[in-house]
């Protein structure tokens, strides 16, 4: 059993059709994916491929339509509104393109409301010390550029100490400066809690910074590659 | 047919945001119905009196008096601005109906001989009048005839002047005399026990041994002529026949009554109305100022291609023009509907021979003109703003919200929740709307305190009067005055275990230039039964030689304790003196005065006389009591206190409940349009927000709670603003009804306000629970894919 306690994340032949009018759109056609414990993983495709569908149904966001996906002992698939609730509340921490922050919060703030309802949370300042944002702990969302409002996303998605953290697009809307900052925040946190990470990236760059890259297109899984050695974000060239 | 891009966007956003337009067209529909039905009614009514009195020539002063030959008409006739004059007899007699126990009036009036001709005509419902000739034959009042199931034909019998006599239907009549139709000693109209018959003027004479004389007399005046000269005059020559001074119209129970309902209804439109067009204006203004932020982008765009700021204006102007136009129409239709039933109810209260409808087309493109303008008023405050920037900073995204500096600190040392912080900065950075927000939901509290408070305030009215002043069960008032032993024999009558004598005298009280017509009331020194209360409801004793005004009678006098008065008694040697004021007493019906028995008796310059005596009675005695009572040839008419409560109640409760439905339910379309429309908002504005924390694990529950707490933040800091704005309004309504007829106490009860709430924070609920099905709702992915 020692074995299937590090695995996070299994699916099998997860299914995801979007019925919209007269054409149905199948966006996962049957996924199959494992992920072990603190893995750091890389998912990246084109565009219209099926990686937030996924992401999003392994987050709990979204239900599939047929398949499986486990979380550790939870079956995903079988649970119902309020328990994918749950199970984003105690279990998972996000990060979005769009940051996503409470504008009438400050960053300390916008952190404190995930740690308010969270079962072990670190502290507030904590978790902005860990994407070094100390310093500006009360600015408004307003007062602070992308990438610091990327990493106070980063900050609440971490303050509840996730068992997986999930990335989408975390880089896209930041030049890459701020991206490295950003993906050295996420390595950095990975490694601090071991959340099992999972980044979708449109960046091929970032690969080299994870312990295994999954590749998607047209709804499967295409290629899987696991890398021998991990790269820091500051030696990847964009 | 093209329609044009902007229209068609218009028509668009009306059917996307139905909810909110439907809250807005009910508020202002709300006041659009209110104005119509509050003027239609008032000019229905009267219109109707209006008409009903120039066909039936009501006249225009009336005066009583104890016995004036028949040859006085001739000399009052000839008064300076008299055009008619008609001398009657006027009196009070008993009914003796079958299966009625308890006592009850009819008061007798007779006829001219030519028939009906003269004033005061009858409207005959039914039947015919009687025959000049017979002694038998009268025509009665029509709500008596429907109490009593009489018809033409039908037989009753009566007691005139202490005798027992029988008298036959011939015709059921209405008279605009009667509109009101209040008995003597009663507060309510009531048709049961107390009716009026109409019987030819020889007839009339025989019963009470008025041959060759009258003992009232209607006056129609010539237009123009002034009441006050000729009643001068009429008082003059009525004075040595025992007149105890003419009333002009305006004073006439019947007519005086129907004036006070009138101007209800006139206060009930200068209040509402403008309550529903300010809320609805701010509605406008609160969800044109939303929809114009999210628009923003595309109104600098439609800018830059070259729409005018007019025609981008006149866009957002539609949109409101067709809010307007549906409440209106639901206004039109619903105040009109109302309107007519309204009418009805009076009608059937007052007895009217017919109704006017009024549909003035002024007072509805009044409606249209000042509903339009208010809220196209709000609509242009709302976009005027955006208007004025230059496209191309109207193109670009509006900087973030700021939220920076404000109480900054503050919410951290109250360590609050992080989710009330959200609400409390939210309600902050958009001080107007929630200004708007609460004084919406503030007004619908204030409508509802400003109706409530006068059930809790009759209440407090019959208990002052009924359990704290007036605590006889009866009142035997006498024909006329009797000696000081009628007492005695009045305390021998069965079930009688107290009596208590009173004398009541005709006087008119003047001070400087004011002067009044009223009762002066003797008592005993200190009165058991019938007492005068003083303002903080201790009973006071009669004072040895001075007065105690009602308040309303001091303030109309302008007097104060230790002025003078000058009282000239308009019964017995006529007498004129001047007595000082001693104190001040509550009283809410009528004016009042009040003084020692024999003090009064003593000032009048007769012996010991009394009009009338209070009573106590035995319980389950009262049937014999009331037998007894009514055969006493003395007796003048019986007021039975617990009858008199009973009807006042039952007239209340009859109308309690329509009344209570209406208010709450206009009360509830504020609530509800202010409270969705504010929670469509703010939804609106932080639909983004709940979807992220409903994606970082937060319950829908959780999410709704933080839009609920805004709401519930909003309609709780309304209450307070709504208690003393409806106390406002109740005051001004106090102030505006009072007159010499009534004045209604002033008391607001805990309850009314708790009421008031409850309702409001029910409405509240209710409108909250309809927007929780959009924030279960939220699109949680959605929100991840876009930015703002
Ligand atoms: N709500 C929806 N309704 C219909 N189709 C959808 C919906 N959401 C996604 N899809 C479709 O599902 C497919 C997969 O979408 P998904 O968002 O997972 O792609 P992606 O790999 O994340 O692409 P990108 O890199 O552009 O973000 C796409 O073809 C998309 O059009
Ligand atoms: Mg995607």
């Amino acid at each position: 059993m020692a074995a299937t306690a590090e695995i996070t994340f299994r699916t099998k032949g997860l299914t995801k059709v979007y019925r919209t009018g007269a054409q149905d759109v199948h966006a996962l056609r049957g996924v199959d994916f494992q992920a072990t414990q603190g893995e750091f993983i890389v998912i990246l495709g084109p565009s219209g491929s099926g990686k937030s569908t996924f992401l999003n149904i392994v987050g709990g966001l979204d239900t599939a339509t047929a398949g499986e996906a486990w979380f550790q002992d939870h079956q995903l698939t079988a649970l119902g509104e309020k328990g994918l609730t749950q199970y984003r509340r105690d279990h998972v921490g996000f990060v979005f393109q769009f940051y996503n922050l409470v504008p009438s919060l400050t960053a300390r703030e916008n952190v404190a409301l995930v740690t308010e309802i969270a079962r072990r949370p670190m502290q507030p300042d904590e978790a902005l010390a860990l994407v070094g944002l100390s310093d500006r702990r009360d600015h408004f969302p307003a007062q602070l550029s992308g990438g610091e409002q990327q990493r106070v996303a980063i900050a609440r998605a971490i303050a509840k100490n996730p068992e997986v953290l999930l990335c989408d697009e975390p880089t896209g809307a930041l030049d890459s400066a701020t991206g490295i900052r950003v993906l050295e925040a996420l390595t950095q946190v990975n490694q601090a809690i071991g959340a099992t990470t999972l980044v979708i990236t449109h960046n091929a760059a970032i690969r080299e910074i994870a312990d295994r890259v999954v590749r998607f297109a047209d709804g499967r899984i295409v290629e899987e590659t696991v890398n021998a050695t991990r790269k820091a974000p500051a030696e990847v060239s964009w | 047919m093209v329609i044009s891009p902007l229209r068609r966007k218009t028509l668009r956003d009306l059917r996307r945001l139905w909810a909110q337009v439907i809250a807005i067209a009910l508020v202002l529909a709300a006041g659009v119905a209110t104005l119509i039905l509050g003027t239609g009614a008032y000019a229905s009514l009267d219109e109707t009196r209006a008409r009903y009195y120039e066909t039936y020539r009501f006249a225009d002063v009336f005066a009583d008096m104890t016995r004036a030959p028949g040859a006085l008409i001739a000399d009052i006739r000839a008064i300076d601005g008299v055009l008619a004059a008609e001398a009657r007899i006027v009196k009070l007699g008993l009914l003796d109906m079958p299966g009625m126990v308890e006592p009850g009036t009819m008061l007798f009036v007779s006829l001219p001989d030519g028939g009906d001709g003269g004033l005061n005509r009858l409207h005959l419902r039914q039947g015919r009048l009687p025959d000049p000739q017979s002694l038998r034959e009268v025509v009665v009042s029509e709500g008596f005839a429907a109490a009593h199931r009489l018809r033409p034909g039908t037989a009753f019998a009566v007691v005139m002047n202490g005798q027992r006599r029988d008298l036959l239907v011939t015709g059921i009549a209405l008279s605009p005399e009667f509109i009101y139709a209040l008995g003597p000693g009663e507060m309510m109209p009531d048709p049961r026990r107390f009716g009026i018959a109409w019987l030819p003027g020889a007839s009339l004479a025989a019963a009470y041994d008025l041959e060759g004389a009258f003992s009232n007399v209607v006056l129609k005046l010539v237009p123009g002529a002034s009441a006050d000269r000729v009643i001068e005059t009429l008082d003059r020559l009525t004075a040595p026949y025992g007149g105890v001074g003419a009333t002009p119209r305006a004073d006439q129970t019947s007519h005086a009554f129907l004036d006070a309902e009138l101007k209800q209804l006139s206060a009930m439109v200068r209040v509402l109305p403008p309550i529903f067009l300010l809320v609805a204006a701010m509605l406008v203004n609160m969800t044109l100022s939303r929809l114009i932020t999210l628009e923003r982008e595309q109104i600098g765009l439609l800018k830059a291609v070259g729409y005018s700021a007019r025609a981008v204006a006149q866009h957002y102007v539609e949109f409101v023009l067709a809010i307007a136009a549906l409440g209106i129409a639901i206004g039109f239709v619903a105040g009109a509907w109302l309107g007519a039933g309204m009418a009805q109810l009076y009608a059937k209260f007052f007895s009217f021979p017919f109704l006017v409808f009024m549909r003035d087309p002024q007072t509805y493109a009044i409606a249209t003109i000042i509903t339009t303008a208010a809220a196209v008023g709000g609509a242009l405050l709302a976009v005027r703003r955006v208007l004025a920037l230059p496209p191309a900073v109207a193109m670009s995204p509006p900087a973030p919200t700021d939220y920076r500096s404000r109480l900054a600190g503050v919410w951290r040392r109250l360590s609050l929740p992080q989710t009330a912080v959200m609400t409390a900065r939210h309600l902050l950075r958009w001080p107007l709307r929630t200004l708007s927000g609460i004084l919406g939901v503030a007004m619908s509290v204030a409508i509802l305190v400003a109706s409530l408070w006068s059930f809790g305030s009759i209440d407090h009215m019959i208990d002052v009067t009924f359990f704290r002043g007036e605590r006889q069960d009866a009142m035997v008032v006498f024909a006329g005055p009797e000696p000081a032993r009628a007492l005695y024999s009045a305390r021998q009558l069965p079930g009688v275990l107290a009596a208590e004598p009173f004398r009541a005298v005709s006087a008119r009280l003047s001070h400087r230039n004011l002067s009044r017509k009223l009762s002066i009331m003797g008592k005993p020194a200190t009165p058991r039964l019938s007492r005068v209360l003083s303002p903080d409801l201790a009973p006071m004793a009669m004072p040895e030689a001075g007065l105690i005004l009602s308040e309303a009678l001091a303030d109309a006098l302008a007097v104060r304790p230790g002025d003078r008065v000058t009282v000239d008694f308009l019964e017995g040697n006529r007498r004129s003196l001047s007595l000082p004021v001693s104190g001040v007493s509550l009283g809410y019906v009528g004016l009042g005065a009040a003084m020692e028995i024999s003090a009064l008796n003593r000032a009048m310059g007769e012996g010991a006389l009394i009009s009338g005596v209070n009573l106590m009675l035995d319980d389950g005695a009262e049937a014999d009591f009331y037998a007894a009572a009514t055969t006493t040839p003395k007796t003048g008419f019986v007021a039975v206190m617990s009858l008199t409560l009973q009807r006042f109640k039952e007239t209340l409760a009859e109308n309690i409940t329509i009344m209570i439905t209406v208010y709450v339910g206009l009360a509830s379309i504020i609530a509800v349009g202010v409270v969705y429309n504010f929670a469509r908002i703010a939804l609106s504005e932080q639909g983004r927000e709940l979807a992220s924390l409903r994606v970082l694990g937060f319950t829908r529950a959780e999410v709704s709670g933080i839009l609920f707490s805004e709401l519930a933040a909003v309609v709780l800091l309304a209450q307070p603003l709504g208690w003393l704005i409806g106390y406002g309004i109740a005051l001004g309504m106090v102030t505006a009804f009072s007159s010499d007829l009534y004045r209604v106490p002033f008391v607001i009860g805990r309850e009314v306000y708790a009421t008031a709430s409850l309702a409001v924070i029910a409405a509240a609920l209710a409108s909250a629970l309809a927007i929780r099905g959009r924030i279960n709702g939220l699109d949680l992915i959605e929100v991840l894919k876009t930015r703002e």
